[in-house]
Parts: C-alpha cells; sequence; structure tokens
C-alpha cells in the first residue's frame, strides 16, 4: 500500500516537473509583472470582512488591518511562514469607518469619521481596552465625510484629512458644511489641532516622502485628474470648497471664496427654478489652467505628479516610498501609489528642479483581487496590501481582502527613473537597453497633455499635442538615454511610449513601456548639440507603402466591424479597459450592457466624448469625457460594442 | 430620489387612518357589563406588586422589606387612579369580570389603541369577538411566546382542522408595568362565499406594539382561545378581555374598511413611439396603436422606452367622499380626473409614487392619464391605485404594470451574541430629526441595548431586542449611520451635566460648552461594557450603564474626579415628569421610569417651558436606573 502510493506520487511529481518545464520555457518569452512581483492573498476567516481601510506593519511581525466595517485587526504570521496559518485577532472593533492606522509608543492610533483615536491594550491580550479621543473635529453628518489618516509626522503629530461633503439640491458640487472638511489638519498627541492646508476633495492617499507630506486627490469636480501633491502648511491644492474657513483666525489660508471666484467661473446656474449640473465645455475656447490660477493665487499648489486618469488609476489611493533597501526588489527610496478603481499600484519618481517636487510616474503591478486602498511593508520587504471597492467598484471584483507582493528576486527591464533635462528627458533603465532600437526615434511615440481646472466632473485631456523628438543619446553602458524634445511644454504632462526599445540581454521589450512626466518646471543648463544625438529611423529605410494602396485598404477597415482580439489594443490605448470589460461590470458598465441599450455608433461616440452619467444610475463613478479618442477609433469600437448586441 | 420614493410609500401605510375616534368620556360605545370597567382620569401603578400573586422574586422581597422598615404603610394596591375621564379602567374580582364588547361589528378594520397593565396582568383585544391579539405583563421576557404581548394566542382545540397553536410576536417590543403601551393594527376579516363557505382567512396585515412590528401578513386560520362564539364570520364586535387582572385603555381611534365600490370603464388606449421629451411631444402623428382596454398595462405598448401612452376612460363613483389617487410611473406622467390636474410630472426620465387627494362626487367621471418615458434604464411602469379613507385600495391595472417594489439588499445586521458589541455611526435623533456625529451604539447579550453622545456625554436612546441593522452604513458607499433594531426610547438633545449659572439656567447645547472635551472610553474587563470619559471645567467625568439583575434595564452611574462642586447639575430627563408613589419618575406621559439609586434628591424644573427632572452635583457618585 505504502509503496504504491510512494510510487504514484513519483510518477505524479515527474509529471508535474515537465509541466512546469514546458510552462517555464513559455514564460520566458514574453514576462509578465508575475515574473517579478509575486502576488499572495491571505485568506480571510469565514464571515471576516478585512474592508482595508488601513494597513500597518508592525515591529512585531504583525499586520495590522483597520476595516470599513470598524474592527482593527492584528494578524499574525500574517505571511503564513513555515506552511502555518495567518491568525487574525480582533484587537478593536465598533469604529466608525476608520480609514488609516499609525503606530507610536506601543498604540495605535486611527481616523474615525469624527475623531482621532488611540487604540491602547493595557494587559498585553491583544485586544484594545481604551479607546482615547485624541481630537474630535467637527463633522456635519454627511455620507461623504470621510477622514482619512492619519500619517505620523517627524515631529510626532498627526495628519488627518478630511472628505468635502456634497451639495443637497447641488448634489455634485463639494462643499465644507462645518470648519475644516476639505482640509488637511495637524493634530498634537494632546489634542491641539492646527489646520495644515486645504485644497481637499477625496485625499483617500497620503505619506511621508523626505519627511514632507504628501498626499493623492481623486478626479472630480475641480480635480480634472488624480496626482500627488507635496503639501507644505498653507497649500491649497485646487478645490475650493475649503475656502469657506479661509477667514478663520487659524486659517494659514488667506484666499476667501469671493476671491477666488472673482478669477474662475463657479458655474452655478439655475434652470427653471433648478440648478444644472455644470457640464465639461466641448472645444471651450479658452479653458482655465491651474497654472494660470496660481498667477493670482500664489498659494495654489500644482501636482508634484499627474497620474492621467483612466490610464494611472482612476482612484488613487495611499502613498508609500519603499524604504526596503533593496528587500522589495530594484525601485528603492521610490514612491509606490496605489489605485481602488483599477486594482493596481503605479511608480512614481521624483525630484526637485527650481524649488519644487516634480516626476514621472509609470505603471507598476496590476491584477489586485480588489480596490488597492492601503499599504505597508513588512521587516521582509513585503507589501501589504489593504483592499476594498465598496460602493465605487473596481477591476478586481472582489469585494474586499488582504494580499501582499513580494519580489521574486528578479530584475525586470523597467525604465527605472525619468529626470527632466533643459531639452528633454533622460531615461535610466534597470538593464542595459539594445543600442540599435534606442537610438531608432521611431521607438519613441508621445504626446502631452493638460488637463482643466473647472467646476465640472474630471475633465478630458486637452490641448493635446504629439512630441516631437529631435534625437536620441544612449550612454555607454546602455543604462540610459537622452531624449530630446523640441516641443517641451511647462506644467503639461508628457508622456512617452517607448515601445520600440529592447533589451539587451533578452531582446524583450521594456516591461512597462509608457513614462508619464509632469513637467512643472524646465532645468536650466546645457542642451546636447546635434552631433551628439542619433537621429536613425528606422522606417526611412523601408520601403514606403504606396498611398492608393494604404487608401483601399483604410476604407475597408473602416466598414468592417473589428474582432474582439482586433478591437483590444483601440480599447487599451484609449483606456477604456480601466473601466469597462465585454461581459463584466467593473467600474462601468459591461459593452455588452451598453449594446443593449440601442444606441447607433454615432450616438455612442457621442457618449464618448460627452458621457451622461445619469444614463447609468446605479453605476458609482462617473465616467470622464474623452475628446481626445480620434474619431475614426472611437467609431470602430461603437461598431464592435453595436455588434455584441444579440 | 429613492429616498423621497421611501417617505411617499410610509405615507401611504399609514396616511388614511382614524376618522373614528373614543376619547372614553363614557362607556357609551360598548355594551353593558357588570361593572368591573369604569371612566377614569388617571392610572398609576405599583411596581412591586404582583396581580398573579406569583412568588415574588429575591431582589424584590428585598426591596419591599426595606420600605417596610421606613414607611410601614398599608398593603399597596396594583393599581391607583384618579377620578376624571379619558382612561377606561378594568379592575375585575370574582364577580365582575366582564368583557368590554363594543356595541358596533367590524370586518376589515385599521385601529390603534394604548394600553397599561399593572405586574402580572393579562388580558388580550380579540378582533371580531375572536382572534385575540394578546396582552401581557411580558416586560422581563426574553423569548416571547404566543401567550406574550403582541402574540395570536393558541386555542386548546383538539380537533385536528381547529387546532391553533398560536403565533409569537416577531419580537418582544413589551413595555415595564405602569408605562402606556401603544398598540396599532391592520386587521383583514375572514372571507365568505356566497354559499357562507370561507375562500379567505382572517389575517393580520400588521401589527404594531411601541412601534415595533409585531406580527406582519399572519393568517389565523381559525378562531383563537377563548371566542365569544367558536365560529368565523364576516362580522363581529372588538372585544377587550377583562376577567385576568387590570388594564387600562386610553386614545383609541379606528377606521372600519370596507370593499372599494370604485369602477373603471369605457378605457381606451393609444401608444406611441418616440423619443418624447415632453409629455406635450406625443401626437397622432407617432400613434403606433388604439384600442378598448379592461386595464391600465404599460407593457402592453411592447416597447421598453421610448414611448408614451395615453389612456381614456370613466372612473364610476357610487358613495361621494374623498378619495386618494396614487400614481406609480417612471418617466414622466399627467392625469386629469373630473376635469382637474391631478399631477403632472413633465419629465422623460422620472420615477416615483404620487398621491393626491380628490372629491369625487356619485356618478362618472371622465380621466386622460399620459404617459411618457425616454430612460433606457428605467424599466417601465404606470399603475393606479384608488382608496378612501373607510375602503381598502383598489387598483386599475395589471400587477406587473406596477408590481409591488420590495427592497431586495440583504440585511447587515450587528449582534451582541455573546459579549458587548460596540458601533459608532451617525445616529438621528427621535429616527428622523438631527442628525448626532459622535454617537456610539452598545448591545449586550443580555438584549438591553442604547446608544450614548459622546459628544455631550448623554444617553440618547435605549431599547430592548436585537442591536442594530449597519445596512445603512455598511451597504454600498453608506450613509455612516445604522438603525436600532427596536423600539427606541429616545431622552433628550444636549449636555446633561454642567456648571450652571443658576439653578434655573438652561443646559449648554451639545457642542457649544467650551472645557467640555470627549476623551473616550474604555472597556470594563469583567463586563466587556464601555466607561465613557470626558473632561469638563478640569474634572473627569466618568459614565458607565450596566444591565440590572433582571436584564431587563439599565443603571447608570456617574462619577466625578473632584467633590465639591458647586452649581453643577445633572440632567435626569426632560419632559413631562410625575413622581410615583414608589419614588421613581415617570418619564413623558409615563413612557419611561428614572429610579435614583444613590440616595440624592432629584427636583423637577421648568426651564424654557419644558419639565426637567435635575440632581445637583457636588461630586459624588449618582447612580439611577433608566426603566421602560
Amino acid at each position: 500500500m505504502k509503496n504504491y502510493t510512494i510510487k504514484k506520487n513519483m510518477r505524479s511529481l515527474f509529471f508535474v516537473a515537465l509541466i512546469v518545464l514546458v510552462q517555464v520555457t513559455f514564460a520566458q518569452k514574453v514576462p509578465t509583472e508575475d515574473d517579478y512581483y509575486r502576488l499572495t492573498t491571505v485568506p480571510t476567516p469565514e464571515g471576516v470582512k478585512v474592508e482595508g481601510g488601513g494597513v500597518l506593519a508592525l515591529a512585531d511581525g504583525t499586520v495590522a488591518v483597520a476595516t470599513r466595517r470598524g474592527d482593527v485587526w492584528i494578524i499574525e504570521n500574517p505571511t503564513m511562514a513555515n506552511g502555518n496559518k495567518a491568525v487574525f485577532k480582533k484587537f478593536a472593533s465598533g469604529l466608525h469607518e476608520p480609514l488609516g492606522l499609525a503606530y507610536k509608543n506601543g498604540a495605535l492610533y486611527t481616523a474615525q469619521r469624527g475623531e482621532l483615536t488611540k487604540l491602547i491594550d493595557t494587559d498585553g491580550d491583544r485586544i484594545a481596552d481604551e479607546y482615547q479621543t485624541v481630537y474630535a473635529w467637527p463633522i456635519s453628518a454627511h455620507y461623504h465625510e470621510y477622514s482619512f489618516g492619519p500619517v505620523l509626522a517627524p515631529d510626532d503629530t498627526f495628519f488627518v484629512t478630511a472628505n468635502v461633503a456634497f451639495g443637497n439640491e447641488e448634489w455634485w458640487r463639494g462643499e465644507s458644511r462645518v470648519p475644516w472638511r476639505a482640509w488637511t489638519m495637524k493634530i498634537t498627541e494632546d489634542g491641539k489641532m492646527e489646520p495644515w492646508a486645504t485644497g481637499m476633495r477625496s485625499p483617500a492617499g497620503y505619506g511621508l516622502i523626505d519627511d514632507e507630506l504628501f498626499y493623492t486627490d481623486n478626479q472630480g469636480d475641480w480635480i480634472g485628474s488624480g496626482a500627488l501633491w507635496h503639501l507644505p502648511k498653507g497649500a491649497f491644492t485646487g478645490h475650493p470648497a475649503g475656502l469657506k474657513w479661509a477667514g478663520h483666525e487659524d486659517s494659514p489660508i488667506k484666499i476667501t471664496e469671493e476671491e477666488f471666484y472673482s478669477k474662475i467661473d463657479i458655474r452655478q446656474v439655475k434652470k427653471n427654478g433648478r440648478y444644472r449640473k455644470p457640464q465639461n465645455i466641448i472645444n471651450e475656447e479658452d479653458p482655465d489652467f491651474r497654472y494660470e490660477m496660481k498667477e493670482h493665487f500664489p498659494q495654489l499648489q500644482l501636482p508634484a505628479v499627474i497620474l492621467p486618469h483612466g490610464i494611472l488609476g482612476i482612484s488613487n489611493s495611499e502613498v508609500k516610498v519603499d524604504e526596503t533597501a533593496g528587500k522589495f526588489g530594484p525601485f528603492s527610496g521610490q514612491v509606490l501609489i496605489g489605485d481602488m478603481g483599477q486594482s493596481k499600484i503605479m511608480r512614481v519618481v521624483l525630484e526637485k528642479v527650481k524649488g519644487e517636487y516634480q516626476g514621472v510616474a509609470f505603471d507598476f503591478r496590476a491584477g489586485f483581487q480588489s480596490g488597492v486602498m492601503r499599504m505597508d511593508f513588512d521587516q521582509s520587504g513585503n507589501l501589504f496590501i489593504g483592499e476594498t471597492n465598496r460602493g465605487w467598484g473596481s477591476a478586481g471584483t472582489t469585494n474586499s481582502g488582504l494580499e501582499y507582493l513580494t519580489w521574486t528576486g528578479r530584475v525586470p527591464f523597467e525604465m527605472k527613473t525619468v529626470k527632466a533635462k533643459p531639452d528633454g528627458f533622460e531615461i535610466e533603465f534597470t538593464k542595459p537597453v539594445d543600442k540599435a532600437t534606442a537610438e531608432d526615434l521611431d521607438s519613441y511615440t508621445g504626446s502631452s497633455y493638460i488637463y482643466k481646472y473647472h467646476a465640472a466632473y474630471g475633465s478630458p485631456q486637452t490641448n493635446v499635442e504629439p512630441l516631437k523628438f529631435r534625437g536620441v543619446q544612449v550612454s555607454e553602458d546602455g543604462m540610459s538615454v537622452r531624449l530630446v524634445v523640441e516641443n517641451l511644454r511647462k506644467f503639461y504632462v508628457h508622456e512617452i511610449a517607448l515601445h520600440g526599445v529592447k533589451g539587451k540581454e533578452s531582446g524583450n521589450g521594456i516591461l512597462h513601456r509608457s513614462m508619464y512626466y509632469t513637467l512643472n518646471a524646465i532645468p536650466d543648463g546645457a542642451k546636447l548639440t546635434a552631433t551628439e544625438l542619433s537621429t536613425k529611423r528606422s522606417s526611412a529605410h523601408k520601403k514606403p507603402v504606396s498611398k492608393k494602396k494604404a487608401l483601399v485598404k483604410a476604407k475597408t477597415t473602416a466598414k468592417k466591424v473589428l474582432t474582439d482580439k482586433e478591437v483590444q489594443p483601440l480599447l487599451a490605448s484609449n483606456t477604456c479597459l480601466a473601466c469597462h470589460s465585454k461581459d463584466k461590470r467593473i467600474v462601468g458598465p459591461a459593452f455588452k450592457s451598453i449594446a443593449k441599450r440601442n444606441y447607433t455608433n454615432e450616438e455612442i461616440v457621442e457618449l464618448i466624448y460627452n458621457p451622461q452619467p445619469k444614463n447609468w444610475p446605479e453605476y458609482a463613478t462617473p465616467m470622464a469625457p474623452m475628446p481626445h479618442v480620434p474619431k475614426d477609433q472611437a467609431l470602430k469600437i461603437a461598431a464592435w460594442i453595436n455588434s455584441l448586441k444579440k | 430620489m429613492q429616498k423621497r420614493l421611501l417617505v411617499s410609500l410610509l405615507f401611504l401605510s399609514c396616511g388614511l387612518f382614524a376618522q373614528e375616534q373614543i376619547s372614553f368620556e363614557n362607556l357609551n360605545d360598548f355594551k353593558d357589563q357588570a361593572g368591573n370597567w369604569q371612566i377614569v382620569g388617571d392610572v398609576t401603578v405599583n411596581r412591586g406588586v404582583d396581580v398573579h400573586h406569583e412568588p415574588t422574586k429575591e431582589h424584590d422581597t428585598k426591596k419591599k422589606k426595606k420600605k417596610k422598615k421606613k414607611n410601614e404603610p398599608a398593603p399597596l394596591k396594583a393599581v391607583e387612579f384618579s377620578p376624571g375621564t379619558g382612561i377606561a379602567l378594568n379592575i375585575n374580582s370574582e364577580e365582575q369580570r366582564d368583557a368590554l364588547v363594543t356595541n358596533w361589528e367590524h370586518g376589515d378594520i385599521k385601529f390603534e389603541i394604548e394600553v397599561l397593565l399593572p405586574k402580572g396582568s393579562n388580558s388580550g383585544i380579540y378582533l371580531q369577538g375572536r382572534y385575540e391579539f394578546q396582552l401581557r405583563d411580558s416586560w422581563e421576557v426574553k423569548s416571547a411566546l404566543m401567550s406574550d404581548m403582541g402574540g395570536l394566542h393558541n386555542n386548546w382545540e383538539t380537533a385536528e382542522d381547529k387546532i391553533f397553536r398560536g403565533i409569537p410576536p416577531m419580537s418582544n417590543a413589551a413595555k415595564a408595568p405602569g408605562l402606556w403601551q401603544k398598540i396599532k393594527i391592520h386587521f383583514q376579516a375572514p372571507r365568505f362565499n356566497s354559499a357562507g363557505e370561507k375562500i379567505a382567512n382572517a389575517k393580520f396585515v400588521t401589527a404594531e406594539l411601541n412601534g415595533v412590528l409585531v406580527l406582519s401578513n399572519v393568517e389565523v386560520p381559525t378562531h383563537t382561545g377563548g371566542p365569544i362564539e367558536k365560529n368565523e364570520v364576516a362580522k363581529g364586535p372588538l372585544l377587550i378581555q377583562g376577567n385576568h387582572g387590570p388594564v387600562a385603555l386610553r386614545n383609541f381611534k379606528y377606521q372600519l374598511l370596507k370593499e372599494s365600490s370604485v369602477a373603471l370603464s369605457s378605457l381606451s388606449y393609444k401608444t406611441y413611439k418616440g423619443d418624447f421629451q415632453d409629455l406635450k411631444d406625443i401626437s397622432d402623428h407617432y400613434k403606433v396603436a388604439q384600442g378598448q382596454a379592461n386595464k391600465i398595462d404599460v407593457n402592453s405598448i411592447g416597447e421598453e422606452d421610448e414611448y408614451g401612452i395615453m389612456y381614456v376612460g370613466k372612473i364610476n363613483i357610487e358613495e361621494e367622499d374623498t378619495y386618494t389617487v396614487s400614481l406609480g410611473y417612471t418617466g414622466g406622467v399627467k392625469l386629469i380626473l373630473a376635469n382637474k390636474k391631478l399631477f403632472e410630472n413633465n419629465l422623460p426620465d422620472g420615477e416615483g409614487l404620487l398621491q393626491e387627494e380628490i372629491k369625487l362626487t356619485k356618478g362618472s367621471h371622465s380621466f386622460i392619464l399620459i404617459n411618457i418615458k425616454s430612460a433606457a434604464w428605467r424599466a417601465p411602469r404606470l399603475g393606479m391605485t384608488i382608496e378612501s379613507a373607510v375602503t381598502n385600495p383598489k387598483s386599475f391595472h395589471v400587477l406587473d404594470s406596477d408590481p409591488p417594489r420590495v427592497n431586495s439588499t440583504s440585511p447587515i445586521l450587528v449582534d451582541a451574541e455573546t459579549e458587548p458589541r460596540l458601533l459608532r455611526g451617525f445616529v438621528s435623533f427621535k429616527g428622523n430629526e438631527k442628525r448626532l456625529s459622535y454617537t456610539i451604539g452598545v448591545g449586550t447579550p443580555q438584549g438591553v441595548n442604547f446608544v450614548y453622545d459622546l459628544g455631550a456625554a448623554n444617553l440618547v436612546g435605549m431599547w430592548r431586542g436585537d442591536f442594530v441593522d449597519a445596512t445603512p452604513m455598511w451597504h454600498n458607499r453608506g450613509n455612516g449611520s445604522f438603525k436600532a433594531r427596536g423600539m427606541v426610547n429616545w431622552t433628550f438633545l444636549n449636555q446633561p451635566i454642567a456648571q450652571l449659572e443658576t439653578p434655573n439656567s438652561a443646559f449648554p447645547e451639545t457642542g457649544t460648552a467650551p472645557n467640555f472635551v470627549a476623551k473616550g472610553y474604555s472597556i470594563d474587563k469583567n463586563s466587556g461594557l464601555p466607561i465613557f470619559k470626558h473632561e469638563y471645567k478640569g474634572v473627569v467625568i466618568e459614565n458607565k450603564m450596566t444591565v440590572d439583575a433582571t436584564e431587563t434595564y439599565l443603571i447608570q452611574e456617574v462619577s466625578f474626579s473632584k467633590i465639591g462642586l458647586t452649581n453643577w447639575y445633572l440632567k435626569l430627563a426632560s419632559g413631562d415628569i410625575q413622581k410615583s408613589a414608589d419614588g421613581a419618575f415617570v418619564i413623558g406621559g409615563q413612557q419611561y421610569y428614572i429610579n435614583v439609586l444613590s440616595g440624592q434628591t432629584p427636583r423637577i424644573r421648568e426651564v424654557v417651558g419644558e419639565s426637567e427632572l435635575v440632581l445637583p452635583v457636588d461630586g459624588t457618585s449618582i447612580k439611577y436606573e433608566i426603566i421602560w
């Protein structure tokens, strides 16, 4: 009996080994994120909802998670080491939707909706028996008045950020009904509060970078796209709701609502006795931009790094610096930013140019089971992620959970950093590039754009312009590239795809081929001369396609409805897939459900350019206008959507 | 939109009510009885006296002994009353023990009444004299039986087709002896065919006890125990039992209901196809069909969206009265009835339930009903229902044209099963008044629960039963609030502990007192219950709520870090306050009791037109019972 079992096992082992071998050889061809960063789900006890509102790895090897259900769990052995289970202990419960955790001197701190609370276990049973109110702030009891935090500052004080409420009739307009909503507060251990900064709309993400406070906000009214802001004291980051309290003696911001709206249209219009929701003005002649308003209001803080909406997230969350000193891979010191709606994590590298933060953002890791809300590194360099999507929806269709991300020890071929240069960008790689492809200007495409600053929900990419590359210089060791751009634009996002650049060793493309640089300032200094640059274009050697042939081809493709496979690149490049899938509801409705609405192709195109969220009341996140989608592509997508009608 | 709909639905369920009122000036509405029923002015009970003379529990004996030593009174009566009117009181004896029976009969009926029972008493309200809704002192009962307050009593029959085993209330919502308890019942009489055979059971459509739904859509297949006659009939009198102990009645309001005689005739329709944005947009140009119909049916258009429909017909009225017309719809809608524009909601994408009253004379009245819809995300819906105060509603649409609205969200319930459960959330005072931001709910395994306002150090409400429904907070985005799963006895708002300038100064509004800081709470290791902490003028105040030994009510203990406090006061209650014979105070028109255990003497004061029960505070601890 025993012998037989062993034999059988041996045989199946061999079989498994064979399969693994085969898979590995296949996998080597096109590496994916999984090859570099492995995702593990921590199983939660049945009935326990870990709607991660706060995640904190503690020095004793446990991970604490504050949930939207009001509990704080302490999870022992969270990485399930030695084949043992993770053990969940309920440290605290009954809290009011806590959305953050910090640790100081043996106590946990969390921001409930209405107060900063200190949780202490006085007798060592891992159950809090003191729930001390550190500071309670005013709150009007509106549903959207979430409070996020705290961030433990280097001076041992706490930062808490506070969501806006929304209007009753003007349900789209963020408002601050009581003092310090739409603000960031700085709170001391003994309960003193200092209003720190305002302009917040839905400040779900926060973190310290270089010991300075940074935060992320979500797209909405006055916030054209999600972004990362540096938040020094007295900053006004753009949403005007909090200016209501500028007259308060403690306010470090002196811009009054009246002054603000004398420079920019409040878009508060009544028609037939009811307020009308402000919409994006299509082909607007002279839209307002933040940098223009900054001329009037120097306290207006521009985002350090814009995370283009729909591309690098739709609802940005936690800001976390990789301080693992290499345990988490080659991006030590860089910033990770989560996203709830797209269930992924982006990577940001900041630099200071002319005294202000700016920098680059990349995609880093997608595929989380639910919305990425909070994250923290444990001692071993595992990144724990607290997840939730309740009420908003996310690409990962599980409603909540806890996962962790582990570096597999392999270095991906990635852009490591991008730095602004007087004449373009310097891109540094994790591995040497193949010189031939890197010196080929056809390997690069790019555009630059900006977002409007207005009362309407979100903003399309505006003033979109293709980037003109004058030349490229590849470093001797192949580890970096200088890309010279003719038409740099201050304050614009510069999006560059390195689709043709290959790795020297593997011959593979870059894992994440696009970078998004927010150019708030262009550094001074020497520019490269023409002789130092390669201006080679591989297309110049190819036989040009005859115009006639191309035309004919275009005509036929226009008529033919694309297949699922053919439409994929269009859906991907136009960021449709961020919120829609063919069969499944994600953030937005499935394409099949849209097909059922019997729109004509032209109507769908019109709705891409000017969405009507009221048509889909059961979807929480309104779609942003996407006028930058080229009309021919939009028509192809529309035709494909309508082909799903059966 | 959803909220508005909900409100209107609520309105629908209780809007038409209470045409008749028995104010107990006399007993003229009732048949003669032996004299055990009388009209009185005021009724109080002695909470310690059990009318069924059951062996008293230990703690009761102790209490009585104490009292005897102090006062040596004559044996207490269970019920005391003063002359006057407004209340019918039953005090039965061996000889006098009749039921109180109305001299009118009812079929379908809606009524509400308040009842008061002394400790250990038992009575019942018999619908049609045959179906007993049990009245009983069930205050200390943990799991209510069919023989407890709010249940339907069994009938002890042995013949198989006659057995009725009784129905317990969905939860025990009974109050303490001596408090007024409100009952609200909607009853449907059994139905018989022309041959006299029963074709539908009697039904308690809804029954509420103290604001808690205790029966919902419960059919009673036969008479219950102790009927006036062992049969079932279309009409019978209302009967209140008088042979099992004292019971008092007040505020009796009722409405007899009958089948509606409203009829619909000459109904014709026209349907239209088009992306109509305005009710005026429909015209014969867009017409696709026309014809005759018996009932309204929006699905007869055969379109999901971008349609219009117009009905023309006659409403026939047999009795002149005020009628309530209800219209369920999606899209836009307009109804003209008897040459009066009753509704107009000129939108292509609206949704709702409209209600309007109209006086209609006997005869035939024309109507025109127009509906458009251009809103792909809303399912077609159009339905019309007419009722009057004296009739059951009657619908003039096929069911599927305006199907019942059902909330299909799975409830997220929070229970305190083995240990106390705390949960912070926004709480609306009295369910719909001021929204409190710093409130915490505390549930206990004993089922005695309360809501505490951390921003004011104030017990704002308490209830027995299950803890809370967190669906409003945890479903979807949520609104940050939870709902108590029981009848909450609300107390009052504002900060109850303060140093006052004069003994008659008002207590500060919540959040307005400087130097008043919430400090959170610690969890008592033994009980698992919170000890709330506040700091006010340099004094640490601790507030502790525990459940009494009978597991029925709350004991609150307030302690201070300093003694020798001057001009400090604690507000115990607000509203109508009476002192009862045993030293306790009855609050809010006999809604709950406050009984101080720690020896201080409260004072009733009038401030800004409101009575308050106030204790002076010098820093020694204060302990008192809150009983309901």
